[in-house]
């Protein structure tokens, strides 16, 4: 919770309920990962970067390059904010982190190419690093992918 | 906020009589002794209450219910299938293992009995502390669900998480018949409910 990885193999994956999973993956590249987005903006500069939608997208990002040792060219996927509970607050945290994330994307003229955001349902979101698929499961349902 | 030592004493001698009230409602709604026991009140980091619930990634069922006026909380039962089950055929008075999946009896018998349980808990906490008074409030009517463990719990403190880094939530252990069950009940206040309550 409020973390975020990168990987060149396997599968990274997260619970969500209200927070905001967030997966980038360069396809040429076959390299990705994934931030588990608590809030919309950081607080302060000690604060866990990966926490945060503000400071989780661009660490993600240096974290792939880092790995690749090159620039890396993504596109997104994002799931989570629900609403479990139908409170004021979860619905307007979810809702400000939906959009923070879209407004970075946009900023970084990174495309987002799949979403299942909302609702009431608790997700798992499962990021396969050899072709990039991300599925999401919910209790009760069959898995799907964005 | 960090909460003094004083201050925790208040609240946890509110979440004790709560807890009794909500064990006497509970044993007079199912007629079986029933005991429900103040486990926990605790300030936790997001990472420690992640697991407060066991294992993360385990399906369980959930009651919710969500009150508002001076004391703002969620209190939320938490169950695993086997367990809301046998408590859905112990109201319906049919033999263990009838019920066998959540349809609408099963769910309303699982809704009723937060319905009762936590009003009783809420109002007696309310009495118990300092700024209390019961009749301002208002309970959200109770929902039903079944979800990851961490979904659940991510959820439930999200008022909090806004707030603070800290998180701070009371469990209870039930007893049916001197046996104990898979149930625990979570109250969570909002953010800066309970210093609110205490010092108004």
């Amino acid at each position: 919770m409020g973390d975020f990885g990168v990987a060149e193999e396997g599968v990274i994956k997260t619970l969500l309920g209200s927070c905001i999973g967030l997966t980038l993956y360069d396809r040429r590249l076959r390299l990705g990962g994934m931030a588990h987005i608590v809030l919309p903006a950081s607080r302060s500069a000690s604060d866990p970067p990966g926490k945060f939608a503000d400071t989780a997208i661009p660490a993600l990002l240096r974290e792939l390059e880092a790995l690749a040792g090159a620039l890396v060219r993504t596109e997104a996927r994002m799931a989570g904010g629900a609403n479990m509970f139908g409170t004021q607050t979860t619905d307007t945290v979810g809702r400000r982190n939906i959009e923070a994330c879209e407004r970075l994307l946009e900023s970084l003229r990174i495309p987002l190419v799949g979403r299942d955001c909302g609702g009431a349902a608790g997700r798992r979101m499962i990021l396969e690093l050899s072709t990039g698929r991300v599925t999401i499961e919910i209790v009760g349902r069959e898995p799907f992918e964005i | 906020m960090t909460l003094s030592a004083s201050q925790l004493g208040v609240i946890r001698e509110a979440l004790h009589l709560g807890a009794e009230e909500a064990s006497r409602s509970l044993s007079k709604w199912i007629q079986r002794p029933t005991s429900i026991t103040f486990d926990s009140f605790e300030q936790l980091t997001l990472d420690e209450a992640v697991g407060v619930l066991g294992d993360p990634q385990d399906p369980l069922c959930f009651c919710a219910m969500e009150m508002t006026g001076h004391l703002e909380a969620h209190l939320v039962l938490i169950f695993d299938d086997a367990s809301g089950l046998a408590l859905a055929d112990l109201l319906l008075g049919q033999a263990k293992g009838t019920a066998i999946g959540w349809n609408e009896m099963e769910t309303s018998a699982a809704l009723e009995t937060t319905n009762i349980m936590c009003c009783a808990y809420l109002n007696a906490m309310a009495r118990a502390l300092p700024a209390g008074d019961a009749h301002d409030l208002v309970p959200s009517p109770p929902r039903f669900g079944r979800d990851f463990a961490q979904s659940l719990i991510e959820c439930a403190l999200m008022d909090q998480i806004v707030a603070s880094d800290q998180v701070m939530l009371a469990r209870t252990a039930f007893r049916i018949d001197a046996a104990l069950v898979n149930w625990t009940l979570l109250f969570v206040p909002g953010a800066g409910a309970l210093e609110r309550v205490i010092e108004p």
